[in-house]
C-alpha cells in the first residue's frame, strides 16, 4: 500500500513523533522513505544566503553547508536509519510548503508523512515569509495522502486497530473514504464513520430545537448509509454515529472515545492566505488537538 | 598580477564557470583576487573613446558643483550629509577622474569606483530631476558599472547574476523546461478553485505574452499561479513563451552589457515568434526598465520600442479594473491604512504614477489610502535599487539606506505598504526584519485574488 514515503521533516524534535511513525512504517511495508528536509529559507534578493531553520542565523549556502547538514540529519536519525531496508536523504533550500509540494510532484510518493508545528513562536524561520502554516499548504495542494503526527501517537502504525473517517459528503470527502476503506482493508481493522452536525454556524444563530437536531441526526445516518454502506460489507467492524456541536471538537472526542489509532478526513478548504488562517478549517484544528495521527486527503 | 581564478575580466561563459564561481562561498577568494587584478588602461580608454557619448560627455562638463543634487540623495541624507555622498561629487571623484586621467587608474581607485558605484548609488535617478541642468547621475552610473565590469570589479553576487543570464536567459538556474513545468504545475493546484483555469505556451498571436521574473519561478511559484487567475478571471486571451520568459536582467545591474543584449534579445525574439497583441511583465521595476525601456536600445532597436507594445502588469491590472474585466468585490476592499511603494524604475523612470493610484482607488476602502511622503516621482529609492539588495560585502551600507524608507513608512501611519516591485517588496522585507517597525507588505496579485468577484459562469460547482 506504502512505497514510497515522504517523510517531511524539520529535523528537530516536532518532527519526532512523526518521525517514529514514518520509519515504522517503511519497516512495515517494506517501503524506501525519503527523508527531505528544507534547510532554509531564501532571504536577500537574487544572493545565496539563506536563513537557516534551526540556527536562525542567515548562511551562505554552498555544498559543504548542505553535507554537513545532511550528515546532521544522518546523525539525528540514527537509530531508525538502521532501521530502513531502503532511504535517501534529501535536503532542499526554499519554502517549506512549496517545495514539499515540488518533491511530491517529481517523487510521486504514496504518502507524505508531516511532522508536528516548528511552533507558533514568531521567530520560526518557515513562518516568516509566507501567509498560512506549512501544514495548511502542503494539506491544500498534495497530490497524495498527508499523514500528520502533531501530538504523540498512542500506538504507532503497526499496531492500528481503529480508524475513523470523518465526512461531511462533499465530493473531498468521498475520496477520502475509498482511502479509509482500503487501509481499513489492508490492515484487518475497525471501521468508524462518523459525521458532526455543525450546530455553530449553520444557523445564522438561531437556536435549533432538540426535535430539529435529532431530526438531522437521523437524515445524517440514512444520508451515510445510503452513500457508504455498499463498500464496507467487506468489513468486519463498523459503525456509524452522528454527534451535533462544534465539527473539529466533536471528531476529536469522538476519536478519543473510541480509541481511535487514525483520523482520515477530507481536506478541501480554500482559505489558506486569510489574516485569520490560524483558526484554519475543521481539519487543521483536528490535526493540533487530536490524539492520534490524521490522514488528510484532498483528491 | 594578471587575471584570478574567480575574479577576471572575463564574463561568464559556461554552466562549469558559474558553478565554480558559486562553489567561492560569499567571495572569499574572488575578493582577495580583486586585490591583485590589474587595470587595463588601454583597454578602459579605448572603451570610453567608443562608448562615451556627447551626453556623458556634456554632463561631465557642465556640471556646475552647485549642490542642488545633495539634498535629493537618500544616501546623502542618511550618511550624516557627508560630502562625499554629494551626487555631483560621487560621479565626478569615479567616472569624471577616469576620463580625466584617460583611463590610468590603478587597482585602489577601482576599489573605490566599485564600492561608490554599487553602494553609494542605486541608480534611483531621483537627483536627476533636481539637478538645474538635468544631469542624471544614475544614468552616469549605470554607465560606470558597465566600465567597471569590463575591468572585473563588479562584485560577486552580480558577476553570478549576469553569468546566469549569460548561461540561463534568466537571472537564477531555472531553465526553460523548468519554467514551464512549474507553470503548468501552479495551474494544476489550483484548477479546481478555478474550473477552466489553464495556461497555453507558446501559443500564436494571443492578446497578451507574459513574462516573468525567475525568482516567482524558483521560490514563489504561487504568484504564476495568481497571474494565471486574473488573466483567467478578466477573459483573456494570453500565453507564455517556453524560451524569452525571463523580464529581469541582473547583468543591467552588473553592467554587463553584452549579457544586457543577450536577455533582451530573447525575450524580443519571443515576441516575433509568437506575435502576440501585448507583451505584459510581472510586477518587478528593473525588468520593466530593463526590457521595455532600454532594452530596446540594448538590442539596437532604432526606434527605441519593443517589437510589440510592452506594458507593466500594474498598467494592465488598472486596464481590467477600469474597463470592468475585474470587479473588485466592494466587501472585500483593504479597510486598513495602506500605503504605496512607488517602484524608481517605472514611476520616476516611465511615468506611470497615476495608474498606480488609480489602482488603490479600487481596491482600497475610500479614506484609507494614505501617502508616503514625498511620493509619486519624489519618492525615495526602497533602500535595495539597483542590486544593493543582494550584495554581501555592502550588505551594512544598505541596511543603512533602509532607514529612510523606514522612517517614510511610520510616518505614514500606514498598517500595509503595497509594492508593486520585487525589489521594494525584499527591501521592506528586509526592513520589517531588520528595524521591526510592524509593517505588512504585499504585491498586488494576491490582494487581488482575495477581492476580485468571480464571474457566474466561471465559479466551481457545489
Amino acid at each position: 500500500m506504502f512505497k514510497n514515503i515522504l517523510f517531511a521533516t524539520s529535523a528537530t524534535e516536532a518532527s519526532d513523533h512523526a518521525a517514529r511513525v514514518a520509519f515504522n512504517m517503511a519497516q512495515i511495508y517494506d517501503a524506501n522513505i525519503c527523508i527531505f528536509h528544507v534547510l532554509g529559507v531564501p532571504t536577500r534578493g537574487f544572493s545565496q544566503i539563506v536563513m537557516d531553520v534551526k540556527t536562525k542565523e542567515k548562511v551562505e549556502i554552498d555544498d559543504e553547508y548542505i553535507a554537513w547538514v545532511e550528515e546532521e540529519i544522518k546523525v539525528h536519525y540514527s537509530k531508525q536509519l538502521k532501521t530502513a531496508k531502503s532511504y535517501n536523504i534529501k535536503v532542499r533550500i526554499g519554502f517549506p510548503h512549496r517545495e514539499i509540494l515540488r518533491e511530491a510532484r517529481i517523487s510521486a510518493p504514496d504518502i507524505i508523512v508531516l511532522g508536528g508545528s516548528t511552533g507558533n513562536d514568531e521567530d520560526s524561520v518557515y513562518k516568516k515569509s509566507t501567509v498560512g502554516s506549512t501544514l495548511q499548504r502542503v494539506a491544500k495542494a498534495a497530490p497524495c495522502p498527508l499523514l500528520v503526527i502533531n501530538r504523540p501517537a498512542a500506538s504507532f502504525w503497526g499496531g492500528i486497530s481503529k480508524v475513523v473517517f470523518g465526512t461531511d459528503f462533499s465530493k473531498a470527502s468521498d475520496a477520502a473514504f475509498k482511502f479509509a476503506v482500503k487501509l481499513t482493508k489492508n490492515r484487518g481493522c475497525e471501521l468508524n464513520i462518523f459525521h458532526a452536525l455543525d450546530i455553530s454556524s449553520m444557523h445564522m444563530g438561531r437556536l435549533l430545537t432538540q426535535d430539529e437536531i435529532e431530526s438531522q441526526i437521523r437524515e445524517s445516518l440514512r444520508r451515510i448509509r445510503g452513500r457508504y454502506i455498499d463498500e464496507i460489507k467487506e468489513i468486519k467492524d463498523y459503525s456509524f454515529d452522528v454527534w451535533e456541536g462544534l465539527p473539529y471538537i466533536e471528531i476529536v472526542k469522538y476519536a478519543r472515545e473510541k480509541h481511535a489509532d487514525l483520523i482520515v478526513m477530507a481536506h478541501h478548504t480554500q482559505k489558506t492566505s486569510n489574516e485569520d488562517a490560524r483558526l484554519g478549517s475543521n481539519i487543521e484544528q483536528v490535526i493540533v488537538r487530536a490524539g492520534c495521527p490524521v490522514i488528510s486527503i484532498n483528491k | 598580477m594578471p587575471e584570478g581564478k574567480y575574479c577576471n575580466k572575463k564574463p561568464i561563459e559556461t554552466e562549469e564557470e558559474l558553478k565554480e564561481l558559486l562553489s567561492d562561498t560569499g567571495g572569499k577568494k574572488y575578493y582577495e583576487e580583486m586585490k591583485e587584478l590589474d587595470v587595463d588602461s588601454e583597454l578602459l580608454w579605448k572603451t570610453i573613446g567608443n562608448t562615451l557619448k556627447s551626453r556623458t560627455k556634456t554632463w561631465l562638463e557642465i556640471c556646475a558643483h552647485c549642490g542642488m543634487c545633495a539634498d535629493s540623495c537618500f544616501l546623502y541624507l542618511i550618511n550624516d550629509r557627508d560630502p562625499k555622498q554629494v551626487p555631483a561629487y560621487k560621479i565626478q571623484s569615479t567616472l569624471g577622474e577616469i576620463v580625466k586621467r584617460k583611463g590610468k587608474v590603478d587597482n585602489e581607485f577601482m576599489h573605490m569606483v566599485m564600492e561608490t558605484a554599487w553602494a553609494k548609488c542605486t541608480c534611483c535617478n531621483r537627483c536627476g530631476m533636481y539637478c538645474p541642468h538635468g544631469i542624471d547621475m544614475g544614468v552616469m552610473f549605470g554607465y560606470l558599472r558597465g566600465l567597471c565590469y569590463q575591468q572585473g570589479f563588479v562584485p560577486w553576487e552580480l558577476k553570478i547574476g549576469a553569468g546566469m543570464h549569460r548561461i540561463y536567459r534568466a537571472q537564477m538556474d531555472v531553465t526553460n523546461e523548468e519554467f514551464v513545468e512549474t507553470f503548468k504545475w501552479m495551474v494544476e493546484e489550483y484548477e479546481e478553485d478555478y474550473p477552466g483555469l489553464e495556461v497555453s505556451v507558446d501559443k500564436e498571436d494571443a492578446d497578451i505574452l507574459y513574462t516573468v521574473n525567475a525568482r516567482e519561478v524558483k521560490h514563489y511559484p504561487e504568484d504564476l499561479a495568481e497571474a494565471a487567475i486574473l488573466f483567467h478571471l478578466a477573459g483573456e486571451n494570453w500565453t507564455i513563451p517556453s524560451t524569452g520568459w525571463e523580464q529581469t536582467s541582473l547583468s543591467m545591474f552588473a553592467g554587463d552589457w553584452a549579457a544586457c543584449k543577450m536577455q533582451v534579445e530573447s525575450v524580443y525574439s519571443a515576441m516575433e515568434r509568437l506575435k502576440p497583441k501585448r507583451m505584459v511583465g510581472t510586477e518587478c521595476g528593473h525588468a520593466h526598465r530593463a526590457t521595455v525601456i532600454e532594452g530596446p536600445y540594448w538590442a539596437g532597436r532604432s526606434n527605441g520600442k519593443p517589437p510589440v507594445e510592452s506594458i507593466h502588469y500594474v498598467e494592465w491590472l488598472a486596464e481590467a479594473l477600469r474597463e470592468g474585466k475585474l470587479k473588485v468585490d466592494p466587501a472585500k476592499r483593504i479597510k486598513k491604512k495602506v500605503t504605496l511603494q512607488d517602484s524608481c524604475n517605472y514611476i520616476r523612470n516611465n511615468g506611470l504614477k497615476e495608474i498606480t493610484r488609480e489602482i488603490m482607488s479600487y481596491i482600497i476602502e475610500p479614506g484609507y489610502f494614505v501617502e508616503m511622503t514625498p511620493n509619486k516621482e519624489h519618492n525615495f529609492c526602497c533602500g535595495g535599487g539597483g542590486g544593493f539588495n543582494g550584495i554581501g560585502i555592502f550588505r551594512p551600507q544598505r541596511n543603512k539606506a533602509l532607514i529612510t524608507k523606514r522612517d517614510q513608512l511610520i510616518n505614514s501611519g500606514a498598517e500595509l505598504v503595497i509594492s508593486p516591485c520585487h525589489n521594494c517588496w525584499d527591501a521592506i522585507r528586509d526592513l520589517e526584519d531588520e528595524y521591526k517597525i510592524g509593517i505588512k507588505w504585499s504585491f498586488l496579485k494576491p490582494l487581488l485574488v482575495s477581492m476580485v468577484e468571480i464571474p457566474e459562469h466561471l465559479k466551481p460547482e457545489e
